[in-house]
């Protein structure tokens, strides 16, 4: 059973905001406009966030891009009243946006806020309808959203390593992200297939989780930042 | 006033019952939502015991309200005065 | 009719009898608040969620805020007349229904609040169909729903003999209401037993499971990780606070009826006495749980909690939470504890003020923890919309409009309770003091 899981060097992320850019044409991840974004309503689901350190001059910046992390152990799944979001066949947090009340309770019981909601009614401009991702569903106002680790591929990556007779490989299977990043800082693989680079990326001593002492044993490691 | 209460008009006995009925088919709605919640929790390996418990507390509860209702709906009617 | 004006309890009756314009104008102008709500809630439901104030960081905000308030506040009936009744306390009698109503009333209101919370309601009834008893949510659903049949049950049937009462002596519209209530109650000594016997049950049943409600109401913010909102004394001080704010409006709401009603021989000062030293121990008690909530908080000093209590104690949400403090403790300690401030007026201000400070407390407990997420997100600060404000206006307003209705159709003090009081609870008082008293031993030397 393979394990999903994303390492990111935050050494090599320059926070250039490709992976945002590229999550959003890949899900059909709505564009909010200005003002809705400034009341808090962006929907990114991969989203950077910046942690500053130190006092002018001498600050430190530090990007995190944060996915869903796909807890093993995650606290959203366990309050959504409906099962609308649960740990699927594998290992990935799954979202039904058909199923899902919009009450909101995962938002708020997932400390990484990896969740966003649809506060108003999905609008794409014209020009971007044509672009849409057909794998992708487009949500509807009213419900739950968060990043899948684009799930839709690993369903076709599979289907196609099927057709192929053969064994997933590494490079089947890459999230939006992890593709599109220009300076490589996603690794995305297997934690458990000693083949895939994540594995011997995880066990490096700059490797870290966030909030790992909450126990909801997240799949997304990162990699310290050093200074050079 | 005597007359009055011997008959009772057909119609409040009707939604009387009507009521009593009522008390009871949210007890047995109740039952058929719980038992389906636990056939989905077992369905979806989901948190089985927990369902269970919970369930076992709930039932119960409910019941005794709906069999208080009855008691005194029933316990009053019979026990008017004879004449 | 004539023999019922000659009657020592016919102010009870009056409101029932006697039309008042004042009334009608009442529900006229309640009606107009619940219409713009009921606007404003269709607005909701044809644009989303678009139209509150809350964002993603931010997401539960007023309803949810709304739905402990009330659901808070509906605690003051059932369990203040379960207890008093439970333990005899001879000064219940004109307090118990009025108790109770409230309960029944705002547990409607508030039971709905997290249908307007939902982003598709158009769904609800997944949660039947879908539901897993797993989710805390689940555990409201089936407490509430309990809670709520349990509370109409203990509100009617106590009511019965009344109900009987406006049967036989009044000629209403509403008779057949009446008749169909009452079950064909006449007193008789079987009925008065079976009666007895049911309440005894109910008024039993229904403490765990109003004491239960709270809790579980707490537990939906218990249950997650959040920072401020992850502690294990979340469910007894929900219930505390629960309690205090249901014994504030209650005073209210007796306050309220005493002048509408003219009922100041009924509810005398004596009453309200009562009553505020019970506001008076859970105001100490509420302060105790705040108390030791924040100082294992502060004493712990973990980042992330100290981001929450420090954003309530000196940043944005420090004027709510001051107010908060001193509307829950500095005015009801102050106004309760001395005997010149502890006057009606006196009681219904701090009343007022204790209202106003749970509020604020239900606000300061969930927005603080959501507005300061683990990580360091950018979030927007949360302001509420018209759409919101308008709906708790129409909470209130539904509250009030339903109350007066039913103390339209049946009387507000329990008349049988307060004519058994007379009639038997005085002796029996007197016989219940002297069984507690040490009986006066004569002993055997002395009597030869």
């Amino acid at each position: 059973m393979a394990k999903w899981g994303m390492v990111i060097d935050l050494n090599k992320c320059t926070g250039c905001g490709s992976c945002v850019n590229s999550c959003r044409m890949e899900n059909n991840v709505p564009n909010v406009g200005d003002k809705a974004a400034q009341a808090g309503r962006a929907m990114d689901w991969m989203q950077i966030i910046t942690e500053y350190e130190g006092e002018y001059p001498n600050i430190r910046i530090t990007h995190i891009p944060r996915p869903c992390f796909q807890c093993d152990n995650p606290p959203c799944t366990k309050v959504c009243p409906v099962y609308a979001t649960f740990l699927n066949e594998d290992g990935l947090v799954g979202q039904v946006y058909n199923r899902c009340i919009g009450c909101r309770f995962c938002m708020v019981a997932c400390p990484y806020s990896a969740k966003t909601f649809n506060y108003s009614k999905p609008d794409f401009p014209e020009a971007y309808e044509k672009t849409l991702n057909p794998d992708v569903t487009r949500r509807m106002n009213g419900v739950v959203e968060k990043c899948s680790f684009c799930h839709h591929r690993l369903a076709i990556a599979k289907d196609v390593a099927r057709f192929e007779e053969r064994d997933l490989r590494e490079e089947d299977y890459q999230p939006a992200c992890a593709e599109s990043c220009p300076t490589n800082a996603i690794t995305f693989g297997d934690l458990d297939n000693s083949d895939h680079s994540v594995t011997h990326l995880k066990h490096s001593n700059r490797a870290f989780r966030l909030e790992e002492e909450l126990g909801t044993e997240p799949k997304v490691y990162y990699l310290r930042k050093e200074d050079r | 006033m005597e007359e009055r209460k011997k008959v009772t008009p057909m119609y409040i006995l009707f939604l009387q019952v009507f009521s009593i009925s009522i008390i009871w088919l949210l007890f047995i709605s109740v039952n058929f939502w719980i038992i389906n919640l636990i056939s989905l929790s077992r369905y979806l390996q989901d948190a089985q015991n927990a369902t269970l418990v919970i369930s076992i507390v709930i039932l119960p509860l409910f019941g005794l309200l709906a069999g208080i209702l009855t008691y005194v709906f029933v316990g009053l009617r019979k026990g008017r005065n004879p004449n | 009719m004539n023999d019922l004006r000659k009657d020592p309890d016919y102010p009870l009756y009056r409101p029932i009898l006697e039309s008042d314009r004042r009334f009608y104008w009442a529900v006229g102008f309640l009606s107009v608040i619940i219409l713009w709500a009921l606007v404003m809630y269709i607005r909701q439901l044809i644009y989303g969620l678009e139209v509150t104030g809350l964002n993603n960081t931010v997401s539960w905000g007023f309803y949810i805020i709304n739905f402990v308030f009330f659901i808070g506040i509906s605690h003051a009936g059932t369990l203040i007349s379960a207890i008093l009744r439970l333990s005899q306390a001879e000064w219940r009698r004109p307090i118990t229904r009025m108790a109770e109503v409230i309960t029944a009333i705002v547990l409607i209101i508030g039971g709905l609040h997290p249908i307007l919370d939902l982003g598709r309601p158009d769904r609800v009834l997944n949660v039947f169909l879908y539901g897993r008893l797993q989710s805390p949510l689940l555990w409201d659903v089936t407490a509430i729903g309990l809670y709520f049949t349990a509370s109409t049950v203990y509100l009617y049937v106590p009511m019965i003999p009344d109900i009987a009462l406006l049967r036989d002596r009044t000629n209403t519209k509403l008779k057949w209401l009446y008749t169909f209530l009452s079950w064909g109650y006449q007193g008789t000594e079987r009925q008065k037993h079976i009666l007895n016997r049911a309440i005894t049950i109910l008024m039993v049943a229904v403490i765990p499971i109003a004491v239960s409600v709270h809790t579980v109401i707490s537990y939906i913010f218990s249950m997650t990780l959040q920072s401020g909102w992850h502690s294990t004394i979340f469910g007894p001080y929900f219930v505390t606070g629960a309690i205090f704010s249901g014994t504030a409006t209650l005073l209210v709401v007796m306050i309220a009826f005493r002048k509408l009603f003219h009922l100041e021989n009924y509810l005398k000062e004596i009453h309200f006495q009562y009553m505020g030293m019970l506001l008076l121990v859970f105001s100490l008690f509420w302060t105790y749980f705040t108390f030791s909530e924040f100082l294992t908080g502060v004493y712990g000093n973990e980042p992330q909690e100290m981001d929450v209590i420090l954003y309530k104690f000196t940043g944005p949400y420090a004027p709510y939470f001051w107010t908060m403090v001193v509307c829950n403790f500095l005015i009801p300690v102050v106004v309760l504890s001395f005997k010149k401030l502890k006057t009606i007026p006196g009681i219904l201000f701090a009343s007022f003020a204790v209202i106003i400070g749970m509020w604020l407390e239900r606000l300061t407990i969930i927005i603080p923890s959501l507005a300061n997420p683990r990580l360091p997100i950018i979030s927007a600060p949360y302001i509420p919309s018209m759409t919101e404000w308008a709906l708790f206006a129409g909470g209130i307003a539904v509250f009030c409009l339903l109350f007066l209705i039913f103390a339209k159709i049946f009387p507000i003090i329990s008349i049988w309770e307060i004519k058994e009081g007379r009639e038997e609870g005085l002796d029996e008082a007197k016989e219940r003091l002297d069984s507690y008293l040490p009986d006066i031993i004569v002993s055997e030397e002395e009597a030869t």
